[in-house]
């Protein structure tokens, strides 16, 4: 789905990431324990969820109000996340048992779509096997669980928007492989082929997730519907940490797997298309190391934020502001469906 | 800490709430369809006059527990003495020992989480400034059979009668300490998240939410891998589960790593959920209840001896 320049334009984001990262651990070394005070917390408030670069600053016992956009409502939201809980239960759901969800899960508002590719992957280990289960069962819940929600909330569900989970040459997995170098530039990533292949695709999107739920989560005005999406973040959270730390065990295992390696490629190429913060972290300290580091956090001790803009460029595979592409052949449904000028 | 007469009530609450997550299951198939219904059901209300600054420090008591824990078993030590002070009464720790780890891995998951839980620290103190509290006293010592490491094991059915566990004793045992906090963090940040009025504050809790879930899934994934191997590491940290369900009241807010509703096998169950793929929720007097090792109201007990700092520092009542 991705033309041959886009990839390589992802590449090219891709190797000034890495120098801006870079960049960014220099200035950031012991940084935690230089800021000070309330001024620390108001600097997660914004859309970018950085909060290194704030000045120090004297703690005061009122924290700053974040500004909230009054136009997106809950169901707005709620049905952005629906996209991309769509997008994650076809993916496993192929996987596991090689077809999609169920009919009668995929409609609503908005243009119905497909799925282009998805097969059931030949898995060797069983425990792997089990795990993807697992998940394809979690975020299966995940999509009733939020078409049920919104409706009760008064609104619409979104339809299944167009989503390419195909792992051929024209695949979304296969551009997002290639723009992140897992693969050259003339060779196909089929997440289907093997369990690693397996791990590194729910590596593309569990961490995007995560990060992607904390930061709508000041954007939910009901307490409920609050308190369901934190539920869906640490399940998200839940499913990243198991897929990092199976891909850091096998990859200890089995360096000529290169997972460690590949997952700190995906993770700079996440980095390269959503704006210049440092919101993802691969596997290992420093990337490509041997130091675990299964939970990416800043220097807090926090998971990051990406804003649904950011949060589109990774789906969409294109650090410029579109309304399609990449995993969302023909975009999401919904009000929130442009990606950032990154 | 907790004294025989704890135990057994303990035991036999663990005894009833089989049977009772055995009915829970049983009418629960089939459930996932209500979906919204259950959630428009809501929770109680919640008392208004819980401030955000009372859920942060709240949290920082949890995360001073954890901290130490984990740094004890990293680094041989624990937190440094300028990270302890603040409100209430500052409480000494009765300390663990550096692991003797055999797998690495399992050493640098050890030392990743270490880190993590004292930058939480940090952070929910710098966050409070003059408000926050002191580092309440804490028990996470590996030797007392009496200790609070002890008496949830024993609660478990993990040890006898004057028998220890430590968590500091081997890869194995370190991991059933960590279970027995991680998913507790999970719980007790959503939880609290409608509590928080702040939005910066809320985000923040969410990130530390999510480290909180990561951390449960490498414990989870890690003791299921190793019960391939070890079917006793599997089942011990169901037994923890189950003991932990049976302290803090009716709800069934907590599983293994087994598989729920009775698949069998090999499966696993590395993400506790419900019907509707959520994770659980618990009320601050539902954490303190799994901390303080009680089902009754009570102010202090097992990991906090002389209770939490802070306002809210009352268990729920689930005898």
């Amino acid at each position: 789905m991705i033309e041959q320049t886009k990839a390589l334009a992802l590449i090219e984001a891709t190797e000034a990431r890495r120098a801006d990262r870079r960049r960014f651990l220099t200035m950031a070394g012991g940084g935690a324990a230089a800021l000070g005070g309330l001024a620390l917390l108001s600097g997660c408030g914004g859309d970018n969820g950085s909060s290194s670069s704030m000045p120090p600053s004297t703690p005061t016992p009122t924290p700053a109000p974040t500004p909230t956009p009054t136009a997106v409502t809950d169901v707005d939201i709620l049905n952005f996340a629906l996209n991309l809980e769509y997008l994650e239960a076809q993916f496993y759901s192929y996987a596991v048992t090689g077809a999609s969800l169920p009919a009668n899960q995929l409609t609503g508002s908005g243009v119905q779509g497909g799925v282009t590719g998805g097969r059931a992957v030949p898995f060797s280990d069983p425990v792997v096997q089990q795990y993807a289960r697992e998940i394809a069962q979690d975020e299966t819940a995940h999509v009733a669980f939020l078409r049920s929600a919104i409706a009760s909330a008064g609104g619409q569900a979104v339809a299944q928007p167009a989503i390419n989970i195909d792992g051929g040459m024209a695949g979304a997995f296969t551009a997002a492989a290639r723009a992140a170098g897992v693969i050259g530039p003339a060779d196909t990533f089929d997440p289907y082929a093997s369990d690693e292949n397996f791990l590194l695709g729910a590596f593309i999107f569990e961490d995007v997730g995560v990060t992607a739920y904390k930061g709508a989560a000041p954007l939910i005005t009901n307490k409920t519907y609050l308190e369901a999406a934190a539920g869906i973040l640490a399940a998200e959270a839940y499913h990243a940490g198991l897929v990092r730390t199976v891909l850091y065990r096998k990859g200890i295992a089995s360096p000529t797997l290169k997972l460690i390696e590949n997952a700190g490629k995906i993770s700079d190429v996440r980095d390269a298309v959503d704006g210049p913060d440092d919101l993802d972290q691969g596997i290992a300290s420093p990337d490509g190391g041997v130091t675990s580091n299964i939970v990416p956090t800043d220097a807090n001790g926090l998971a990051f934020s990406r804003n649904t803009g950011q949060v589109l460029n990774i789906v969409y595979l294109s650090k410029s502001m579109l309304s399609s592409g990449g995993f969302f052949p023909a975009g999401v449904n919904g009000t929130l469906r442009v990606s950032a000028a990154s | 800490m907790a004294d025989d007469l704890q135990v057994i009530d303990v035991l036999d609450a663990r005894v009833k709430r089989r049977g009772e997550r055995r009915d829970f299951f049983k009418s629960a198939i089939g459930a996932a369809a209500v979906g919204a219904g259950m959630m428009a059901a809501g929770r109680p209300a919640f008392a208004q006059s819980v401030t955000d600054a009372d859920v942060l420090n709240f949290a920082l008591n949890l995360e001073y527990l954890e901290a130490q824990f984990y740094s004890y078993a990293a680094t041989g030590m624990g937190l440094p003495a300028n990270m302890l002070d603040g409100t209430g009464t500052q409480g000494g720790v009765v300390g663990g020992t550096k692991v003797n780890f055999t797998d690495p891995v399992v050493s640098a998951y050890a030392q990743e989480i270490a880190k993590d839980e004292v930058a939480h620290v940090a952070f929910l103190r710098s966050a409070l400034g003059g408000a926050k509290v002191a580092q309440p006293a804490i028990d996470v010592g590996g030797t007392d059979p009496n200790g609070a490491f002890s008496t949830a094991a024993r609660a478990a059915g993990l040890v006898g009668p004057g028998v220890a566990f430590n968590p500091y004793a081997s890869d194995e045992n370190f991991l059933l300490g960590a279970f027995i906090f991680e998913d507790v963090g999970v719980t007790a940040y959503k939880g609290a998240a409608p509590l928080i009025t702040n939005k910066t504050y809320l985000e923040a809790a969410a990130g530390i939410l999510a480290v909180e879930a990561y951390h449960a899934a490498i414990v989870r994934t890690t003791l299921y891998g190793k019960g391939i191997a070890t079917p006793s590491l599997r089942t011990a940290a169901d037994l923890i589960s189950n003991a932990r369900d049976s302290l803090d009241g009716s709800s069934d807010d907590d599983q293994g790593i087994s598989p729920v509703g009775g698949l069998g096998g090999t499966g696993s169950n590395i993400v506790p959920l419900d019907a509707n793929g959520l994770a659980y929720s618990r009320t601050t007097g539902q954490v303190l209840n799994i901390v303080y090792l009680n089902k009754n109201a009570v102010g202090m007990g097992g990991f906090f001896p002389a209770g939490v700092n802070g306002l809210i520092k009352t268990s729920a009542n689930n005898a």
